[in-house]
């Protein structure tokens, strides 16, 4: 137990405690609903999850550098429209060379966000509540209304979807939900093992002592800017290939549901830390939750007074979880600690950088 | 005797003449300028777009050298927009303001103070429920209807044997939808559709996710589902790809109100053999000529009058027995769409 | 710059906007200097406008409400359906009242004692205090209100005033005072700028919280009921997706987003700019959507030119940033 103790930090354990609640949930829901462990249930979580937790991923970069992102949902509409409009005029197009375009479409959006805030010294909330609007009202007037249909799209893209990528016995794992599961293991790797990615962290949590250490908090905002836009690009591609029919309106709320999934998801919003690890799990949280509680035969219209509720409690009792195990963890001295920085990050509001 | 009866009549029809030629229809004066405004729901999806261009195909018949405004909500902004919208012209000093009401009785407040100006408000594809605040409202088929032919397209999919078969609509609150699926609950008393059973309404809010998404939904909360019903035309082409996805298109058929060109493939594979529309550009194209009659005060919205509208011919203003006050102009019946007419209409 | 100094240069600019804004309007349409066309300019918005007040002072103190549409609807939700049970609308609409109360308690209790961050705990609120609206009134819509209750939400009542027009400026005196003029001010300062510093001063940050959000709640609540009035009915999505225009209103007026900064003068001139703004759009016949990205753009180049501004200053005076 000291050996655990030593090794690992109560915000690493985050991640289990939101593992066990998900695991709880599951349990529940599956003693009321027939049928409910199934692969098919497992599939319908893991897509509907799959393009919220890529965008979380990027969001938690931002957010871990005490920034936020607003404008995902623009940005994934933005490049599902266009690049669908592209291959719906020309479906010979090279597969890979489409993605690329999104991504490299997302990450120029990105771009404007990080230039502005880093270079510009906008605060984030206010660029990306403003590139909200711009990015999407761009995408109407310049759309023309039309609508992605998908008998314009190439056959490799409607069947993307559906793609089984590892079929372990008869659980399929699509190709979308391994995507999402790829860019997390590789973030989550590249987070922890990369000694420029501790920048991202050391940023958040204390903007003045990275300036004096003379980190270059600009370019590393600006990276997680771009990096952002870059995976909500991706996103937006794997929405056309989700969905097929592309409206102008594509995307839009998105922003909410990943702010839900990395709030959820036990990344810190004044910087610092969580895991993209953690964003996922929230991410599956919320999915689960969503799918599930149609299933058990409550009303649509009690949907979302319980899934408000749900959300609370499941930050709630992370935050009571986390508590406990830091009490566990440490003795006086750490119990004091961890109330001021239980408090501190509950009420501190950000000295600007 | 005979002969006596034979000069009343013959009097009386002499005297009915003078009548007849006031009966005859109002014809549209071209040339004039009149500033109109056309409102749909919200801007961005083709229905309203085709609607546009047949009021377009109407201004250049009729010459009004003042252009149309086309203007439209966000489909977040829906409500509020469209009573902006309403206002501004007001202010504006439009002539005519036709609108797809969105906002249900919301719109009433602008919708009356627009009236008390002398601005003709015409809805159209979706009235006021209250029909406060509105002179007429052009309906593109009988809304009852609406709900015997989904009934009856829902009865040919899932065979005389019935079935479980759920509806996917737009929003909550869009009024038209809800109107459309309350004539089909009411059609469904008939005994002929006893062997149909709605299993559950859910709203897709005319979003391709969400729809997708409930459409997935449905089909796993009720496994031996047979029809997804979806009056709305992003939500049933949504629910056709998910069910295509899903691989269930010869168990689970879907059908409703949809856009030939946006369901072609899908009434091709056999997902969407049948679904129904109307044409919104000849929706549009009448109500630019009624709104245009009716600023120009060639025509009188009350119960009765009778005009000619185009190239779509002569109506005539009546009762709206669908909703508890109001006028109507009623355009006329809609296309069945199946395999054999689907591409022709795509075009 | 000092702080008065930066005070005064945000409020100046957002005048010069303000005068240049409507000196174009003037110029692009003849109906935009009437008296009636000012009071439409105010009524269309002035829910959001009330709102923003509350929104200020809670931004200022260092957190965020997001809930605060989903209250104005549950609030006009809970009124219509007391009504339409029976209940006289004078009771139902302190109902109304009641539940936006209960709302804002919830969330205070959430921020303030259990100490959770507030843009979850009103994330939460956003999505669940909607899902109760909708459960009330799942897809009908309600209306036939006392003739009164109409009059009141759509007709002139002070000279060519609404009553919400009068309820916003009334509100906005006593909140001008309240952060300005009072010990209570002082402490939303205090607090949005160091939580931590203040509670060691010995300063109730907990409490303070709390009546930020309760405050913010009830007025949400108000502006709900208002909004009913000025419709005639109401609907399950009343409201939907007002926090956004809000929370760009109070940013546009200098608040911080951060915290312990910013007044209720530039939040006031950030919303006729931003009105007049939408008016003169509107009568020019510029959709919404171009709206909304116009006001964007706006708001971006609100904090960037200044900054840029303040960058090149800086550097012809030879100092480092």
């Amino acid at each position: 137990m000291n050996w655990l103790k030593r090794r690992v930090r109560p915000e690493q354990i985050r991640e289990l405690s939101l593992l066990v609640l998900i695991l709880a949930a599951i349990v529940f829901f599956g003693s009321f609903i027939d049928n409910y462990y199934s692969f098919r249930t497992f599939n319908r979580i893991a897509s509907s999850v799959a393009i919220i937790t890529v965008v979380a991923v990027g969001q938690t970069l931002v957010v871990l550098t005490r920034n936020i992102d607003l404008s995902v949902g623009s940005i994934v509409g933005f490049t599902a429209y266009f690049v669908g409009t592209l291959i719906a005029s020309h479906n010979g197009i090279n597969p890979i060379l489409a993605v690329a375009i999104a991504i490299a479409l997302g990450a120029a959006l990105g771009v404007v966000n990080g230039v502005i805030v880093a270079w510009g010294k906008v605060p984030a909330v206010v660029v990306t509540l403003g590139t909200l609007a711009i990015y999407r009202g761009v995408l109407v007037d310049l759309s023309g209304a039309k609508t992605v249909t998908t008998d314009s799209l190439p056959q490799w893209l409607i069947d993307l979807p559906l793609v089984n990528v590892a079929p372990i016995g008869s659980l399929d794992i699509r190709a979308l939900f391994m995507l999402a599961l790829v860019i997390v293991v590789v973030f989550q790797i590249g987070t922890t093992y990369l000694s420029f990615a501790r920048r991202f962290y050391a940023i958040g949590s204390n903007p003045e002592a990275a300036q004096l250490i003379g980190l270059p908090i600009k370019s590393v905002v600006f990276l997680a800017f771009v990096i952002c836009g870059a995976l909500s690009g991706l996103a937006g591609f794997m929405l056309l290939a989700r969905f097929g029919n592309i409206t102008v309106e594509a995307g839009r709320g998105l922003e909410l549901s990943v702010v839900a999934a990395v709030v959820v998801g036990g990344v810190n919003v004044f910087g610092g830390s969580g895991t993209v690890t953690g964003a996922m799990l929230g991410a599956v949280m919320i999915g689960t939750l969503e799918q599930s509680l149609f299933r058990l035969g409550i009303s649509e219209f009690w949907l979302d007074a319980v899934l408000g509720l749900l959300i609370l409690l499941a930050v709630a009792s992370d935050a009571v979880i986390l508590q406990r195990l830091r009490q566990l963890w440490g003795g006086a001295e750490l119990k004091l600690m961890a109330k001021e920085t239980d408090s501190v990050s509950s009420e501190q509001s950000a000295s600007p950088p | 005797m005979t002969k006596f009866l034979m000069g009343a009549a013959a009097l009386v029809g002499l005297a009915a003449l003078p009548q007849c030629a006031l009966a005859q229809d109002a014809m549209a004066t071209p040339g004039k300028a009149v500033s109109m405004v056309l409102l749909p729901k919200f801007l961005g999806i083709l229905p309203f777009d085709q609607a546009h261009k047949g009021a377009e195909e109407a201004a250049k018949e009729l010459q009004n050298p003042t252009p149309l405004q086309f203007l439209g909500p966000t489909p977040q902004n829906s409500v509020a927009g469209q009573i902006e919208i309403v206002t501004n012209a007001t202010t504006q000093g439009a002539k005519a303001i036709m609108i797809s009401n969105n906002s249900g009785d919301q719109i009433v407040p602008a919708a009356k103070a627009a009236q008390a100006k002398g601005i003709k408000v015409v809805t159209w594809d979706s009235p006021i429920p209250s029909s406060e605040g509105e002179d007429v409202f052009v309906a593109q088929v009988d809304f009852s209807d609406i709900g015997k032919v989904m009934a009856d397209m829902t009865l040919n999919l899932t065979g005389p044997g019935g079935g479980k078969f759920a509806i996917l609509s737009a929003s909550p609150d869009a009024a038209n939808q809800n109107a459309w699926i309350a004539a089909m609950k009411t059609a469904l008393k008939d005994p002929k559709y006893a062997k149909l059973d709605l299993v559950d309404t859910v709203y897709g809010n005319d979003e391709s996710e969400k729809s997708y998404t409930q459409a997935q939904a449905l089909v796993d909360k009720y496994p031996d589902l047979k029809v997804i019903m979806s009056p709305t035309s992003v939500g049933i082409v949504a629910a056709a790809k998910a069910l295509q996805d899903e691989k269930l298109c010869d168990k689970v058929k879907i059908s409703g109100l949809g856009l030939p060109s946006e369901m072609l493939a899908y009434t091709k594979n056999g997902c969407a053999p049948e679904f129904a529309l109307w044409s919104f550009i000849d929706l549009g194209y009448l109500t630019y000529y009624t709104s245009y009659l009716l600023a120009t005060d060639a025509l009188k919205a009350e119960e009765g009058a009778k005009f000619k509208a185009g190239r779509m011919g002569e109506y005539t203003i009546t009762k709206d027995p669908t909703r508890a006050k109001g006028l109507r102009i009623l355009m006329g019946p809609f296309t069945i769409y199946n395999k054999d007419n689907v591409e022709a209409a795509a075009k | 710059m000092s702080a008065v100094g930066t005070l005064k240069s945000w409020e100046a600019m957002m005048l010069a906007l303000l005068v240049a804004i409507i000196a174009f309007n003037s110029v692009g349409s003849p109906y935009f200097l009437s008296v009636g066309n000012f009071v439409n300019l105010f009524q269309l918005s002035i829910e959001k406008s009330i709102v923003a007040l509350t929104m200020a002072l809670v931004i200022i103190g260092g957190e965020i409400d997001l809930s605060v549409a989903s209250v104005m609807g549950l609030a006009a939700c809970v009124m219509a359906w007391t009504f339409h049970a029976g209940v006289p609308m004078p009771a139902a609409i302190l109902a109304a009242l009641g539940a936006g109360i209960l709302a804002g308690l919830n969330n205070a209790f959430w921020i303030a004692r259990v100490g959770l961050p507030s843009l979850a705990v009103t994330l939460a609120g956003l999505i669940g205090y909607r899902g109760v609206a909708r459960i009330l009134l799942e897809d009908r819509a309600i209306g036939g209100f006392p003739d009164w209750f109409n009059t009141i939400g759509q007709q002139a009542l002070i000279g060519p005033l609404t009553a919400a027009i009068a309820i916003f400026f009334v509100l906005f005196i006593f909140f001008a005072i309240v952060l300005h003029g009072s010990a209570f001010g002082r402490l939303v300062y205090v607090v949005g700028s160091n939580a931590q510093a203040a509670r060691y001063s010995g300063v109730r940050v907990g409490l303070v919280k709390a009546a930020l959000f309760v405050g913010s709640a009830f007025v949400a609540a108000l502006a709900g009921i208002l909004y009913a009035a000025r419709l005639g009915s109401v609907r399950g999505d009343m409201a939907e997706g007002f926090e956004l225009d809000v929370i760009t209103a109070v940013l546009l007026g200098g608040v911080s987003i951060f915290g312990g900064k910013g007044n209720l003068v530039g939040v006031g001139l950030a919303l006729l700019v931003i009105l007049n703004l939408r008016n003169g759009m509107g009568l020019a016949d510029i959709t919404g959507n171009t709206q909304n990205y116009v006001i964007g753009g706006l708001l971006i180049l609100s904090v960037l030119i200044p900054n840029m501004w303040q960058e090149l200053t800086n550097k012809w005076r030879g100092r480092e940033t």
